[in-house]
């Protein structure tokens, strides 16, 4: 059993190096970093209440009550990156979780089984993207004495499901109000709009530069983006999406590749491998392969009102392309693969999830049709028990070679 | 199966919103599969609510649908009868079920999971008169069921199709008297009110029925188990998991937790619904008999 002192001690010191390093020179990727560990840290704030949440919820809200949220996800992939998930999965594991579910969700029920995450005041899960979000989510309430409070996406976007998701938000901040004793303050959240659309310009500027080739991004650059919803709504959010933006286009201006001499650009679907691997740098050392979209990183929504919040919330939500059926998911995957000018496409496949397993094969078919092949990893991202570098490498040695037969 | 054919006398396919998998399934039967009218219905989850009106609107979305598809209105009527046809059909149903609180059960659950099964099959009237035939059977005959005093178990979790499974428990030495399962007693205990609104009522009596997994609430779940395992009079739970079944899966510990606070002996099964593995589960299943005889 360990003590939740730890986690603060690891965000504290990561934002304290982090800080050192900016003070010597700012880069988006280390502004970026250095906020997520910020946000890490504000879990300890007692000006904060804490809200572990699965990712498919307003941060926008919580952000406006003085709740600081945490997707559950995000926690399972940096223990990865630490090199703690093995740990923390062998606690779950002992307890009856099956080694089938996903990893991202045994390792944070693991982590608090052992005391490592503090005591939420809230937690809110999401049926969207998976029901083991959810699941998971509720184990950990189960740990703390405490409830989830769903949301539950509509799977078709209609007007009455963007009315039922709103009228959810409201029963949403009922239920923070009275856990948390906060009011949401409205011309808060009306301004955590107004910057989000202001991240979103520059995000999409982000994204069309890097459609250049070659590619103003390297296969890190952007990796993990998916967590910049955890700073959505906040200045800080602003500022980071600008600072990509002027990186980006000072190296196009300046034809300055993200990755000398990109050779081949790759798309990556869904999530990336979470626990240290060379397997990146091997792509783009030897191989000149550079991934140069992640399909996570799409912006997908249109510009919200800021007087109309929790409408242009819960609309930003249902047009995600993972919620619903998955031909929004094809269609954007097919049009990021026109528009990067993808060579090929590397889908993880995660072990343990069920809501992209299930459409591995429409990815690929959806990608062939336009004449871009696919490769399925078949590995689990977080848990590296069982990872087989080895195995890996060669098939992706053999894609590459095929892709330079195309 | 269904990519080969195996479905192709379906007219239509209505999947659920149930989990990750069966959205999953919906996405690519639509892709693979020519089945002429594919619908998913979205059943909210966890706070109820705002999820009955959703829902409602969910079933008009539905019932449009099916209009559309057959050319023709669904009238208030139609409707009014059908969920009293089914309502009978759960009544009758339950009025079989109540055999197994005999002690050996007067029904096997191999052959009531069979009855079971046809209800997916045959028209609700057909089955309606060969459930009362039965029952009026079972109330003049002398039971045909072999006496036993082995040990009574309610079987719960993912939904299981393969009657062979059921039997396979039996033969072991253990009657199954509940099936806390979805395609299982849990399916028929449900009541749709007559009201001026059949769509509202509907939708109420679907999303507040015993919870599966799905809905995520646990304690609604648990405590509906420990009810029909004090009604039945049961020595056991078995809680059987398909593999890969994450809403069955994630719940396994916690509920297993609860069941035992409450006094009840727990054996939890993870298999793929099949035989396959059947040694090795044959063997579970006997230590767990034994130990509960004991």
């Amino acid at each position: 059993m360990v003590s939740h002192s730890m986690l603060k001690k690891y965000f504290g010191q990561l934002e304290t190096s982090l800080r050192s390093k900016l003070e010597s020179k700012v880069t988006a990727r280390r502004r970026f970093v250095y906020e997520i560990a910020r946000i890490g840290s504000r879990i300890f704030d007692n000006d904060w209440s804490i809200g572990w949440t699965t990712v498919f919820v307003p941060y926008e809200i919580l952000n406006s009550m003085g709740v600081s949220g945490m997707f559950i996800e995000f926690f399972g992939a940096m223990l990865a990156g630490s090199g703690m998930s093995s740990k923390y999965l062998e606690i779950s594991e002992s307890k009856g979780f099956s080694t089938d579910s996903c990893s991202y969700h045994r390792t944070i029920i693991g982590a608090a089984m052992d005391g490592l995450i503090p005591e939420p005041d809230v937690l809110i899960g999401a049926s969207i993207p998976c029901n083991g979000g959810v699941k998971a989510l509720k184990r950990i309430g189960e740990i703390f004495n405490k409830d989830v409070f769903i949301l539950n996406i509509p799977i078709e976007v209609t007007p009455d499901g963007v009315d039922y998701l709103t009228d959810q938000y409201k029963e949403m901040i009922e239920y923070v109000e009275n856990e948390t004793g906060r009011k949401l303050d409205y011309d808060k959240l009306k301004k955590t709009i107004k910057y989000n659309n202001q991240a979103r310009e520059y995000l999409i500027e982000v994204n069309n530069l890097c459609k250049n080739v070659p590619c103003p991004a390297n296969s890190n650059d952007l990796k993990n983006f998916i967590i910049f919803v955890l700073l959505q709504g906040t200045k800080e959010s602003v500022e980071v999406a600008k600072l990509y933006r002027d990186e980006f286009k000072f190296r196009v201006d300046n034809k300055i590749s993200g990755l000398p001499e990109e050779k081949y650009r790759l798309m990556w679907i869904q999530n990336r491998i979470q626990f240290k691997t060379d397997l990146l740098n091997i792509l783009e050392e030897k191989y000149g392969a550079n991934i140069v979209i992640d399909e996570l990183n799409h912006i997908w929504w249109e510009p919200m009102d800021e007087n109309n919040p929790l409408r242009s919330l819960a609309n930003r939500i249902i047009t995600h392309p993972i919620v619903g059926p998955v031909d929004r998911r094809l269609e954007v995957i097919t049009q990021l693969a026109q528009d990067y000018k993808i060579d090929g496409a590397i889908n993880p496949a995660h072990w343990g999830c069920r809501q992209s397993a299930g459409a591995r094969v429409l990815f690929k078919d959806a990608l062939q049709k336009i004449g871009i092949p696919l490769i399925h990893l078949d590995v689990d991202c977080v848990d590296e028990r069982n990872y087989a570098p080895g195995q890996i490498m060669t098939r992706l040695e053999a894609f590459l070679e095929m892709l330079s037969s195309y | 199966m269904a990519i080969e054919g195996g479905y192709g006398f379906l007219e239509g396919v209505i999947f659920v919103n149930s989990c990750d998998a069966m959205r999953r399934l919906h996405d690519v039967w639509k892709r693979y599969v020519s089945t002429k009218f594919i619908h998913i219905l979205d059943i909210p989850m966890g706070n109820l609510s705002l999820g009955s009106k959703y829902l409602e609107i969910e079933f008009l979305k539905l019932k449009s649908a099916l209009e559309k598809h057959i050319s023709s209105p669904i009238k208030e009527e139609d409707i009014k009868n059908a969920i009293c046809i089914y309502n009978i059909s759960r009544l009758l149903y339950n009025q079989l079920n109540s055999l197994r609180m005999e002690d050996p059960p007067l029904i096997t659950a191999g052959s009531l999971m069979k009855i079971t099964s046809d209800f997916f099959k045959v028209e609700p009237e057909v089955w309606n008169e060969k459930i009362k035939q039965l029952i009026e059977e079972k109330k003049s005959d002398t039971p045909k069921v072999e006496q036993n005093k082995n040990p009574r178990i309610l079987l719960s979790g993912s939904p299981l199709h393969e009657i062979e499974f059921i039997k396979f428990i039996e033969e072991i030495g253990l009657n199954v008297v509940y099936e806390d399962l979805c395609t299982g007693s849990k399916f028929f205990d449900l009541n749709v009110k007559d009201s001026n609104n059949l769509i509202s009522s509907l939708s109420e009596a679907y999303l507040t029925r015993t919870p599966c997994a799905r809905m995520m609430q646990i304690k609604e779940r648990a405590d509906q188990i420990i009810k029909n395992s004090e009604k039945f009079n049961v020595d056991g739970v078995i809680h059987h998991s398909l593999k890969f079944c994450d809403t069955y899966l994630y719940d396994v510990p916690a509920l297993k937790k609860i069941l035992v606070e409450n006094g009840l002996s727990v054996l939890f099964i993870e298999s793929d619904g099949g035989l396959g593995d059947v040694n090795q589960i044959r063997t579970r299943i006997e230590a767990f008999s034994e130990m509960i005889k004991n």
